[in-house]
């Protein structure tokens, strides 16, 4: 009976050591700085106070920006799903040869540098850029409309950056779908449309959870594109961890808005695995 | 035939959603042959110019190995940890599941920035220099999420029958894993290498942080360059490896062929 | 030999100061369940690298063109003379580089030479007990460089200096002629940047202190002075509503104003000048009292002195702080009545042909930086539309 316990554990062992040496314990630090004070020179003194945490509470300025990065990272969320699950689908029921090829050219966007292709938003959506240039020259706007700088452009980056993610947990997914069962359900009378909602959607739950997650959770953390892409009300919180850490080195405070993101996060994680995990989704399969 | 227009709009629909992933890439890549540093459209002429300049950048090019080496290695090492991790999850009943799966993700919730300082902070703590096992190490962890979310999202597809049938066959718990487990997770472990070794490869704050002087990478570059300004070169590295890995299995694909049809 | 020896018992008396023992026990400890999870050792295998062992020195500063003329006209020579091979590294940005530094172990000790932002950091680096006394009669071509530049650094570390001045600018007003005349920019100075007419096509630098130095000088008053803060945070407030884009970087400020986003913006003068050498139609407005500011080679503690000194005297030589000078297109310190400088430096905005730079207005580094958390705080409010 007890294989059954050092079993999972023997097989968890390494990512568990690499992530409680370079994470766990080096959050311990993060968190025993949350409640330092900050000398004037950026020296940090060492002592035990909530003041940092009081700080973050004290107005609504820092909650509502924690506010806006959950709305942002839920948005962010929604239109990937809306726009990957049905080029997944597609690979998944395609005939073609190229399918490999055309999974392939998923991934592509990532030979150029995240900070690249964000940066290159401006060419495309602003005034002079391709967009634009291409309305105006065919009549169809008299003056570039300003599509740049704004929770729109922010997101767009965002999007354009996590779609793979989306696209291939799901598909993955729908590939470990016997075919057969769909084949099985339209022989039965069912109509395609209903055979993909009773079968293959259900099916697939699990790689369309895994890919929410990992989009939202990514989405909350970023700074670089609202950085970039954002307009001057478009911050998100980790570009004021940002600013904090390295901008003002304000460690202490940095890291008490850090251990409430991550708290908050965590929480997230924890109820989904709990209820809509994985292993929840795996259980009302059987 | 409603069957057909349901299928084409999926196609037109993912079309549409290529042209959206590709539209900064295209735009990259034009502004590649630009000869002016800073382009708009229409451009104003075409040129090798960054090419040339790129072929001639030593440092770019070390960097650009760098990161290779880097992102490969990464990829190999963390989706071995990560398939071993998600068969603990998915296989197996113990307590406290959730809270460790919930940790194992936690790398992607703290923000890279924070990540990058308090490893800092825990080196210089137990008095070690920075090195590139380190950098590996802290690469893997950042990237063990995305290969534990799609592993263990293909392994709860996979029936436990498969296996057990093997099992009661007679197979060792290794010769089934290997027989039948690994083959239907192939898809899982592909995409998980390519999440992590792109993650790895374009990977700017915690590498930052974490690199040292001798290990520098492509996107440290690019974040060094940000003070002036970000050379067409890049640009003109990204296009070649676009080029390069679309080229690659056309050729391969278009050699088989005619070699087959030879013999 | 001796010197490294002694450099050997400072560490080891450090160690023990620190309390070094449970540490190692801790260490150990870390180890063996590195090892027996199968990670044999775990991130500390091979880690034990001396860092001193090798007869090399470390300069960290700006990539692209600025590390190439370093390279060629001081690095190299200096192998060539010394033996002593320099580590060339690049920081992302002045912020991100004093973070590394101050989490480095032992706080600075991995790095020694830096090409830090002037005075501000200079006052922050030597806040965190990071300087060094350089022995000035090492360096013999600093003598060439402008004493004005170096009056500054030895008023913060009372006479000494533990940083050659290297270069300077001056972060000005950047416009499009084709869209403002420069009758109305010289008109307007520093207030061009509230011109109703310029709405939703204004930048600014993101930085708290830039905006709020310019917005004292909207409101016509001394920024190292400032007595009507209330005025000061009034007009952001005012401007932000009017502003397309804070930006955070050269590259950002070039390609706004290249490709015609904006046609006003708070700006870099070098990066004006890579601009106006690309014959893009931008001007650069030095205003009354315009934001000036210099770079220096900063030598951090715990450096071999010797070294240093003689890397910093290749690198303040004329060819090598010229070839910079054109690579970033930032004035070097080198006074141009001592030194002659060729036309392409002449030509730079924000050079000062005097060597004297009177009129030049740097930040007070004891007023700014006393400021600091609590105006950085409150600019990000202003800025998030608080």
């Amino acid at each position: 009976m007890q294989h059954k316990i050092w079993r999972p554990l023997g097989l968890l062992s390494p990512a568990l050591s690499a992530v409680f040496l370079l994470l766990v314990v080096p959050v311990c630090f993060v968190v025993v700085y949350s409640f330092w004070l900050r000398a004037p020179t950026g020296a940090d003194i060492p002592a035990f106070q909530f003041g940092n945490y009081a700080k973050f509470f004290e107005d609504f300025f820092y909650p509502s920006i924690l506010i806006r990065t959950i709305r942002v990272a839920l948005e962010t969320t929604v239109i990937c799903v809306l726009m990957g699950y049905i080029p997944a689908y597609f690979f998944y029921k395609t005939e073609t040869k190229h399918k490999s090829f055309l999974l392939l050219l998923v991934m592509l966007p990532f030979w150029i540098s995240f900070i690249i292709r964000t940066m290159s938003w401006v060419n495309i959506l602003g005034d002079t850029g391709l967009f634009n240039h291409l309305l105006i020259k065919f009549g169809i706007l008299d003056s570039p409309l300003a599509l740049l700088y704004n929770e729109g452009s922010v997101i767009l980056g965002l999007v354009q950056y996590l779609l793979p993610f989306m696209i291939l947990n799901v598909y993955v997914s729908l590939e470990g779908i016997d075919k057969s069962l769909t084949e099985a359900a339209t022989s039965l009378g069912c109509t395609e449309w209903q055979a993909f909602k009773e079968v293959t959607l259900p099916l697939s739950l699990p790689g369309l959870s895994a890919g929410c997650l990992l989009v939202f959770v990514l989405t909350a953390g970023t700074y670089l594109s609202p950085m970039i892409l954002g307009g001057p009300g478009n911050d998100m919180i980790a570009n004021l961890i940002f600013k904090r850490v390295i901008g003002t080195l304000d460690w202490p405070f940095g890291s008490a808005i850090s251990v409430i993101l991550l708290g908050i996060l965590s929480i997230i994680v924890f109820t989904y695995n709990r209820y809509l995990g994985i292993a929840q989704i795996f259980k009302s399969m059987q | 035939m409603k069957k057909i227009t349901g299928w084409s709009l999926i196609r037109l629909y993912t079309i549409f959603v290529y042209v959206f992933m590709f539209a900064p890439i295209v735009a990259v890549i034009l502004l590649s042959f630009n000869p002016e540093q800073f382009g708009s459209f229409p451009m104003k002429g075409f040129s090798f110019k960054w090419y040339i300049k790129l072929a001639q950048n030593h440092d770019i090019l070390m960097a650009f190995k760098n990161s290779l080496i880097l992102g490969s290695l990464t990829a190999v090492v963390v989706t071995v940890i990560g398939i071993l991790a998600a068969i603990a999850f998915i296989r197996y009943e113990f307590p406290g599941k959730n809270a460790l799966n919930t940790l194992l993700l936690a790398p992607i919730m703290i923000p890279e920035v924070i990540l990058g300082v308090a490893l800092l902070l825990f080196i210089r703590w137990l008095q070690q220099p920075k090195s590139f096992l380190l950098l590996l190490i802290g690469h893997v962890v950042i990237t063990l999420p995305f290969v534990l979310l799609v592993v263990q999202a293909r392994l709860v597809g996979i029936k436990r029958e498969y296996e057990e049938a093997a099992l009661s066959l007679g197979a060792s718990p290794i010769q089934t894993f290997k027989e039948i487990t690994l083959p239907l997770l192939t898809p899982a472990i592909l995409a998980g290498m390519l999440f992590a070794f792109t993650i790895s490869f374009d990977d700017v704050t915690a590498t930052l942080f974490w690199s040292t002087a001798s290990m520098q990478t492509v996107p440290v570059k690019i974040f060094g360059m940000l003070r002036n300004s970000v050379s067409p070169e890049i640009n003109a590295l990204g296009t070649v490896m676009l080029v390069l890995t679309i080229s690659t299995p056309l050729l391969a694909g278009y050699l088989v062929r005619k070699f087959s049809r030879e013999t | 030999m001796s010197k490294d020896l002694g450099k050997k018992i400072d560490s080891v008396f450090e160690r023990y100061k620190n309390g070094d023992l449970s540490r190692r026990d801790f260490l150990k400890f870390v180890s063996i369940t590195g090892a027996a999870v199968g990670l044999a050792g775990g991130p500390f295998g091979g880690l034990t690298s001396n860092a001193w062992a090798a007869k090399s020195i470390r300069f960290d500063g700006w990539g692209g063109t600025t590390s190439e003329a370093f390279r060629k006209h001081a690095f190299q020579p200096f192998t060539k003379a010394t033996g002593v091979k320099v580590i060339d590294g690049e920081f992302g940005d002045m912020d991100t580089y004093l973070t590394r530094v101050k989490a480095s172990f032992p706080p600075g000790g991995e790095f020694n030479l830096a090409h830090l932002s002037g005075l501000f950091d200079y006052a922050r680096y030597v806040g965190l007990d990071l300087q060094v006394a350089l022995d000035e009669s090492k360096i013999p071509n600093l003598k060439n460089a402008m004493s004005a530049m170096t009056k500054p650094y030895r008023a913060i570390t009372k006479g000494k200096l533990s940083a050659v001045p290297y270069d300077y600018g001056q972060t000005g007003i950047a416009y499009n002629t084709k869209h403002i005349s420069k009758d109305k920019a010289e008109k307007l100075g520093a207030s061009l940047l509230w011109d109703k007419d310029l709405n939703k096509k204004l930048g600014a630098f993101g930085d708290w202190r830039t905006n709020i130095w310019y917005a004292a000088l909207h409101t016509g008053q001394n920024p190292n002075d400032i007595k009507d803060l209330k005025a000061v945070w009034n007009a952001l407030k005012e401007q932000r509503k009017m502003m397309k884009k804070y930006w955070g970087s050269g590259a950002e400020l070039m390609s706004l104003l290249a490709n015609e986003e904006i046609y006003a913006t708070t700006a870099w003068s070098g990066r004006v000048a890579a601009l106006q050498a690309q014959k893009h139609p931008i001007a650069f407005l030095s205003p009354k009292n315009c934001y000036s500011w210099q770079e220096c080679i900063f030598v951090m503690k715990g450096s071999n002195l010797d070294d240093a000194q003689k890397l910093l005297d290749f690198m303040l030589a004329p060819e090598a702080a010229i070839a910079v000078a054109i690579g970033q297109k930032y004035p070097p310190s080198l006074d141009p009545t001592k030194v002659p400088m060729p036309e392409e430096v002449k030509k730079l905005p924000a050079f000062d042909p005097t060597g004297k730079l009177e009129g030049y207005l740097f930040a007070d580094p004891t007023y700014w930086n006393a400021k600091q958390l609590e105006w950085a705080e409150k600019w990000d409010r202003i800025k998030a539309g608080g």
